[in-house]
């Protein structure tokens, strides 16, 4: 017994629209940040979701990769947050406008 | 009709996390407290290792907890801390009418989605578990001889990672780390 | 084979269940006579010197980053290992290909030791 292919779409939809949601709503970068690490998680459900169904595992390999860069892409978006922190003391993405034209 | 595919096992696992990802994913959008946000975006890294679970990816789920769960996770909570955010900014998380217009536009785009996966082919199944062998059951042992097959694509990514992650390294010691001279860096 | 997991999936549940219950039924039943002693933090039963929310050094994020990068060399490392002995005539090909994946992150490795980022003092 086993259960449809479109649960995992639809619910990995519905997790890619709540990381949507907060990224656009949020003003706080880590809250940002912490949305996009959901928008990555709804996509790679849908990759190991559409990868059990072909029977290919190239669903799980392309996982594997996007935690690997999301990794990399934390670290160094963490990074460029504490940098900005020493120089303005305010992480707040509305404030920081200082290349506006 | 379908409905009823959702009291088999895989169907109850299914619920369960599925439930708790939607909940906690809730959670991490609307809770002030950056603090909380990070924990509830904990669980729902759980919740996802569960349905990687439910879709036989063994060592996915695993590495999902380590990676996600344990270290990004902890990486977050660390820089919450020493930005020192639990208690400042919590009255500026939102941006007013701009707030409905981001969820209105979230919520059809889930919608709009969702319609289009439930119209499309309403009733393919994933194969039943006795079908998966081999590769695609994603063991450690599957994963790696996919992974490292010469004939495959992956293990062409697999050697550019580690450049990746060595531009990791360098670039977030060069934007956190001290600074080597203090007088230097003044610009 | 995935059926084999719903004992856990039953003892995950349960476990849910028992402790939302204990918590719940704690708030509900117990009596509330909030003091200020009481309510402050608990340091040893020493008075407590200063809020707790200070600002972490930020060596923490540091030593974070450091152990989420060679994470995932160890998440690399993990099905390589396993199919070693297994690779047969391609033994010596995966030894290259992995010494030159290690090999690369070791530069990153000996750039932050040479930097200084791995002293705590």
């Amino acid at each position: 017994m086993s259960i449809p292919l479109n649960y995992y779409i639809v619910l990995s939809m519905i997790l890619f629209s709540l990381g949507i949601a907060g990224v656009t709503t949020r003003r706080n970068p880590i809250l940002i940040f912490m949305s996009i690490e959901l928008m990555l998680n709804a996509v790679n459900l849908s990759l190991i979701a559409f990868g059990r169904y072909l029977g290919d595992a190239g669903g799980q390999m392309l996982t594997i990769f996007v935690m690997a860069v999301a990794a990399a892409e934390v670290s160094v978006g963490l990074g460029i947050l504490i940098a900005i922190f020493r120089t303005k003391d305010n992480v707040d993405v509305d404030v920081l406008n200082g290349l506006k034209g | 009709m379908t409905l009823q595919a959702l009291l088999s096992g895989q169907g109850l696992m299914f619920l369960f996390f599925a439930v708790a990802a939607i909940a906690s994913g809730i959670l991490v959008v609307i809770l002030q407290n950056p603090l909380r946000a990070a924990l509830s975006l904990v669980i729902n890294l759980f919740s996802v290792a569960g349905l990687y679970l439910s879709l036989n990816a063994y060592f996915l789920a695993t590495v999902q907890v380590i990676v996600y769960a344990g270290a990004i996770m902890v990486l977050f909570l660390f820089v919450i801390m020493l930005l020192n955010m639990g208690q400042a900014n919590l009255n500026t998380s939102y941006r007013g009418v701009r707030t409905i217009i981001a969820f209105s536009s979230a919520i059809g785009f889930g919608g709009l989605m969702s319609a289009v996966a439930l119209k499309g082919q309403p009733n393919v199944m994933l194969p039943a578990d006795a079908m998966v062998t081999g590769s695609s059951a994603g063991s450690v042992e599957g994963i790696g001889k996919v992974l490292y097959n010469p004939n495959l694509p992956w293990l062409f990514a697999f050697e550019w990672t580690s450049f990746l992650l060595l531009v990791a390294v360098i670039g977030a010691v060069v934007l956190a780390g001290k600074r080597q001279q203090p007088s230097e860096d003044k610009a | 084979m995935l059926s084999s997991y719903i004992p856990v999936l039953v003892m995950v549940a349960g476990a849910t269940i028992v402790a939302l219950a204990l918590i719940g039924l704690s708030a509900l039943l117990g009596p509330r006579r909030p003091s200020a002693s009481k309510d402050s933090a608990y340091e040893c039963g020493v008075t407590p010197i200063g809020s707790a929310r200070e600002r972490f050094p930020v060596k923490f994020y540091l030593t974070a980053m450091l152990f989420i990068v060679f994470d995932i060399e160890t998440i690399f490392l993990y099905p390589w290992a396993v199919n070693y002995k297994a690779s047969g005539g391609l033994m010596f090909f995966n030894l290259v290909e992995m010494l030159v994946f290690v090999a690369i992150l070791l530069v990153g490795y000996i750039y932050v030791w040479k930097r200084g980022g791995l002293e705590w003092g």
